[in-house]
């Protein structure tokens, strides 16, 4: 069940009762926990004790959050997962626009979190191995060297447009990239409103890889953008 | 209104009233011209042209004072009924008459058109000034919707704050309830000590989800004009340790120091509607109040017959432009979590009680809620 033994994971929620809530899960899976109550103690532990992944709370007494995550990012490249209790799709993307990886609504299920921590740190371990040029999603298989797509040991034909859609995902497994994120990396600096085009690519990567529409590889998150996930591993 | 006089002077008829009463008033004077100096006809004659003027305007006065000279020819300037003069004296005469008669004639005519343009003026006048009247009430009628529109958009902006503030507050306590319960579901091996801690935290945010359902519920009663205190005698000290003790995890973290006058005089209270007053203070100050530090509440006996209760706390202050809000329905301060509900409900409570509640702060030295309260005389 520990993943990461003994990784550090900040926490920080002015709600002492979430505090003690998620650091009893992650202590219980091996975990190390850092907690804040504000975004000033959260500023100060990030930089102090280089936490592996940071779980931040939106609302903070103290500091809007979105600019807890823009002040993190200046100096570090440290996982950020928000909390949001807003339910407002803005604030998401304004959070993810700002440098966070991900996010989770509130009222969340800890498996749910746990599952994210466990993507926020994968992909940390990831991203330490740069020269990394395939990337596996379940039976998916990326080559992003041989621009190649393999699904179940089967070639998958795709666009150029697509291919790029689904590397960028890819690049990316289990953590969402928001609609003008990819607009802008697949389509071009100029492009980031036009959402409408990925519902079509979108559509058509579903069909080209069979998936099954209660349990889809390509994940929408309605008004913030899409993720790549292992459908064996969201059961 | 308008009558066929106003619509301005009409020539024919003026010169047909003209000459009739040319006629009529020689036929009346030719009886008396032997009597009668030349001047008396002359004068007579000229009235004619005066009424001709009034009714038919310039024209009308002009032909009716022809008239009239061919008239005063005819029959009072001998040789009678013919154009012919004898003496110098009467051809005077009749210039003089034709002279005045179309002068006199000009000037009533030009005197009737401006009093009928000045009566024009009025009537347009008028006519503006009802006009005026009409887009005055238009007006009045329309800033009278507007107002309307206004009240019911401050409705509908306080609905919207009611759910940002409602979804908010219970979103809190459900996230704690969620995260607990899915993690235990999950079959996460916790020893027995901390399954004990997080149970009871989910026993706590019940409790709270609990709380903010009865203040939302007191909320609507207030707005109903449905808030009867049912009057008792209640023991404050008695009431505030009972709320206290009911949130007690919640002041695990900060002390509570009681400081009641002995001998305090028991309040004249409903006793669920100021418990729910105290335990909205209550919680309000742990929640802002830094770990380790002391919330004090007491009671004294005022000067003017009324309790007086406080709620001390060692947080961090309200900011003096944000005091005055502070007892404003779903009204939150920057980054507060608090519910925006609870305090309105106080203020609501205690001034049905006859008493009041205010605030005192400032950033870095605490907030201290102070209410009065009518004490029970018996």
């Amino acid at each position: 069940m520990s993943e990461a033994p003994g990784a550090l994971v900040l926490v920080v929620d002015d709600e002492p009762a979430i505090l003690r809530v998620v650091s009893a899960a992650l202590e219980a899976r091996g975990y190390r926990v850092a907690t804040a109550e504000n975004a000033e103690a959260a500023i100060h532990v990030s930089a102090t004790d280089s936490p592996a992944v940071i779980i931040l709370d939106l609302g903070l007494p103290d500091m809007d959050g979105i600019e807890v995550c823009r002040r993190i990012r200046q100096w570090s490249a440290t996982p950020i997962i928000v909390l949001t209790a807003e339910g407002a799709d803005d604030r998401k993307v304004s959070a993810l626009d700002e440098g966070a990886d991900d996010y989770v609504t509130k009222p969340f299920s800890m498996p749910e979190l746990l599952a994210r921590v466990r993507v926020a740190l994968r992909h940390r371990s990831r991203s330490a191995d740069a020269d990394e040029s395939v990337f596996e999603v379940g039976d998916l298989v990326v080559d992003l060297a041989g621009h190649e797509v393999r699904l179940a040991d089967r070639s998958v034909e795709l666009t150029p447009k697509e291919f790029d859609f689904l590397a960028l995902l890819a690049r990316h497994p289990g953590r969402v990239r928001t609609h003008r994120t990819i607009l802008q990396e697949v389509w071009g600096p100029d492009y980031g409103t036009e959402s409408q085009y990925l519902r079509v690519y979108a559509s058509q990567l579903r069909k080209k890889l069979d998936d099954d529409p209660a349990r889809p590889r390509l994940v929408t998150e309605p008004g913030v953008g899409y993720r790549l996930v292992d459908p064996a591993e969201q059961a | 209104m308008t009558t066929a006089r106003d619509r301005g002077p009409r020539p024919l008829i003026g010169a047909l009233v003209g000459l009739g009463l040319v006629i009529v008033l020689t036929a009346a004077l030719v009886p008396f011209r032997a009597d009668v100096s030349r001047a008396a006809p002359g004068l007579i004659l000229v009235f004619a042209v005066v009424v001709a003027g009034l009714v038919g305007g310039r024209i009308a006065a002009v032909v009716t004072a022809l008239s009239a000279a061919l008239a005063f020819n005819l029959a009072f300037i001998p040789p009678f009924w013919t154009l012919a003069i004898d003496v110098v004296e009467d051809v005077i005469a009749l210039a003089a008459l034709t002279a005045v008669g179309l002068t006199v004639g000009t000037l009533v005519a030009r005197e009737a058109e401006h009093r009928r343009a000045a009566e024009q003026r009025t009537r347009e006048l008028q006519a503006l000034h009802e006009r005026y009247e009409a887009v005055q009430a238009e007006r009045e009628q329309l800033a009278e919707e507007a107002t309307r529109v206004a009240v019911l958009e401050q409705v509908d902006e306080q609905r919207a704050a009611l759910l940002r503030s409602v979804s908010h507050d219970l979103r809190t306590p459900l996230s704690t309830i969620r995260a607990v319960t899915s993690d235990l579901r999950a079959g996460t091996g916790y020893d027995d000590t901390t399954r004990d801690e997080l149970l009871d935290l989910v026993i706590d945010e019940a409790e709270r989800l609990d709380r903010i359902v009865a203040n939302l519920l007191s909320l609507s009663r207030i707005e109903a004009g449905a808030l009867q205190p049912e009057r008792q005698a209640v023991d404050l000290q008695e009431l505030v340790a009972d709320a206290a003790g009911r949130l007690d995890r919640l002041f695990q973290r900060v002390q509570v120091e009681l400081d009641f006058a002995s001998e305090l005089p028991l309040a004249d209270a409903d006793y669920s509607q100021l418990d729910q007053v105290v335990t909205n203070l209550l919680e309000n100050a742990a929640r802002h109040s830094p770990r380790g530090s002391t919330v004090r509440v007491g009671g004294r006996l005022r000067g003017d017959g009324m309790l007086g209760v406080f709620v001390e706390d060692e947080g961090p202050g309200i900011p003096a432009g944000d005091r005055h809000h502070v007892f404003e329905p779903f009204w939150r301060g920057e980054g507060s979590s608090s519910s925006g509900v609870g305090l309105a409900i106080c203020k609501a409570i205690v001034e049905a009680h006859g008493g009041s509640i205010t605030v005192e702060s400032g950033p870095g030295r605490g907030t201290a809620f102070v209410l009065t309260l009518p004490a029970r005389h018996e």
